[in-house]
Parts: C-alpha cells; structure tokens; sequence
C-alpha cells in the first residue's frame, strides 16, 4: 500500500502520519498546492490548522488545489482518512456528513481516551472486532461531532458510525458519542482521537495502529501490556 | 450563546454575497447568517 500524507500550510501532525503510515506501508507527504496525488492508493488528511483555521476549522482548506483531487479521488472509491483537523476539512469539503462544533465546555481537551469499535466492517477497520476498545490521544478544541438527528439515525442503521468514545471517556459533547463515521460509500472516513500518535509502545499504546494495518492489510500490533 | 463573527467586505456586485455565505463564510449546517448591506 501506498499513502500519501498531505501537508497544508499550518498542518502540525502530518510527521507522525506519515511515519505511522509507514510502518505498515510506502508513504510520501503530498503539497497542498499540487492538484496531484502522486498515485498514492491511501490518502490521509492530517490534524493541525490548515490555513490558520481563522475563518472556521477546515474552511480555507477544501479550496486547495490538492483536496479538489482528493474529492475527486473519492468519488472514484480511494480510501481517504481524515484525523481531528482532517475530518474537519472533509466535513467543510462535503466528502462526509455533519460538522464538528466547539467542544460543549469551549475548552482545548487533550488527554489520552478509549474509543469503541461500533462497525469493523470498513477498510479503516478491518483489523478490529466489534466492541472492541482502542486507547488513543485526543486533542481539540472543535471536536464536538454534529449532524441532525434523521441523519445520524440513517447513519447508524448504515453502519457509518465506527467509532464511539467509552462512556465516561470525553466530554467534548459529540452526538452519540461519535468519535469516528464514514461516508455512505464506505471509502471515506473521519475521526477526531489520534492513532497516528499511539502506535509506538513507547507511547503506552499502539491501538492507533490498527487503523493503520488495516488499511495496509497487514497484521494489526499486539496490544501493549498493562 | 455563542458569539460568532462579523465579516465586513467590500464588493462590486453585491449579489454574490449570499453565495459567499454559503460556500465560505458560513457553514449553513450549524451557523446562521445575516447580511447587512450598506451603501457608501
């Protein structure tokens, strides 16, 4: 597999992705302003403040050049997988439903979080079983998962909720708990938790890696021991 | 209450604010705008 990791003007974990990435495959940093990807087969739109952020989370950043390729890229079915800032930019770009408030307290949380398998279904989470429990780092300010109500009942009983936080986990304010969802088709996905930062056992955790091998398709890591 | 923002723009043709608002300056899904247009 190959990924390509873009990099926008403010971007800040692009380096952790793309090392991430490569543990489980090739991986190369795409420029914001090149309408090209490079014919990677994995796209991953990294956490930071794409642009500044100044006018909105992800605002500025569905307009470059290189996610009008990436748009294009999923409408053929490439798989896209956008963290924090990055499932921000691919709710402004319309390429996943809803929108991601400010968390219910308008405070930065940053703490380490366990999220819930809900659908091991997806190409980002093949490696996993249902119910499963994943400890990975979250860090935001906007992270509160949105959509209108039919809309997330529709979202449910499609199977596009993956990810959810355990209960007690966060207290961002999402919807339902969400963490993480796909798109209707199933090739995009969006969460706000960060594996790109939990798959080192130096880390105390390398359950972000499972996202990782599975889209690589290769064996996810042994949890770290307690 | 969350306070948003107020944008102040300068344009020729006024009509393309509305779109402006639409694809940028708002996200219609979870903000509310208003447009006040002031003649100089």
């Amino acid at each position: 597999v190959k990924f390509g990791v873009i990099r926008f003007p403010g971007s800040c974990d692009e380096v952790d992705a793309l090392l991430a990435c490569r543990r489980y495959g090739e991986a190369e940093l795409l420029w914001h302003h090149e309408p090209d990807l490079r014919g990677v087969d994995t796209v991953v739109v990294p956490g930071g403040f794409s642009y500044g952020d100044y006018l909105r989370p992800g605002a500025i950043a569905r307009f470059s050049p290189v996610m009008e390729a990436v748009a294009e890229f999923a409408r053929e079915g490439g798989r896209v997988l956008g963290i924090c800032n990055g499932f921000q930019v691919l709710c402004e770009a319309g390429l996943l439903p809803g929108a991601l408030l400010p968390n219910v307290e308008l405070r930065f949380i940053c703490r380490q979080v366990e999220v819930i398998v809900d659908n091991p279904g997806t190409p980002f989470t093949r490696a996993c079983v249902r119910g499963e429990r994943l400890s990975i780092p979250m860090k935001h300010t906007t992270g509160r998962y949105y959509a209108p109500d039919a809309q997330l009942d529709a979202m449910e009983a499609a199977g596009q909720v993956v990810l959810r936080y355990a209960p007690g986990s966060t207290d961002n304010g999402s919807s339902r708990d969400i963490a993480g969802i796909t798109n209707e088709r199933g090739n995009v996905m969006g969460l706000m938790p960060h594996p790109e930062h939990a798959v080192d056992p130096f880390t105390g955790s390398t359950d972000g890696g499972r996202l990782f091998a599975s889209l690589a398709g290769v064996p996810a890591p042994e949890p770290v021991a307690a | 209450v969350r306070i948003g923002r107020l944008v102040e723009l300068e344009v020729e043709d006024p009509s393309q604010v509305g779109e402006m608002c639409e694809k940028l300056l708002a996200n219609p899904l979870i903000e509310d705008y208003e447009i006040d247009l002031i003649e100089s």
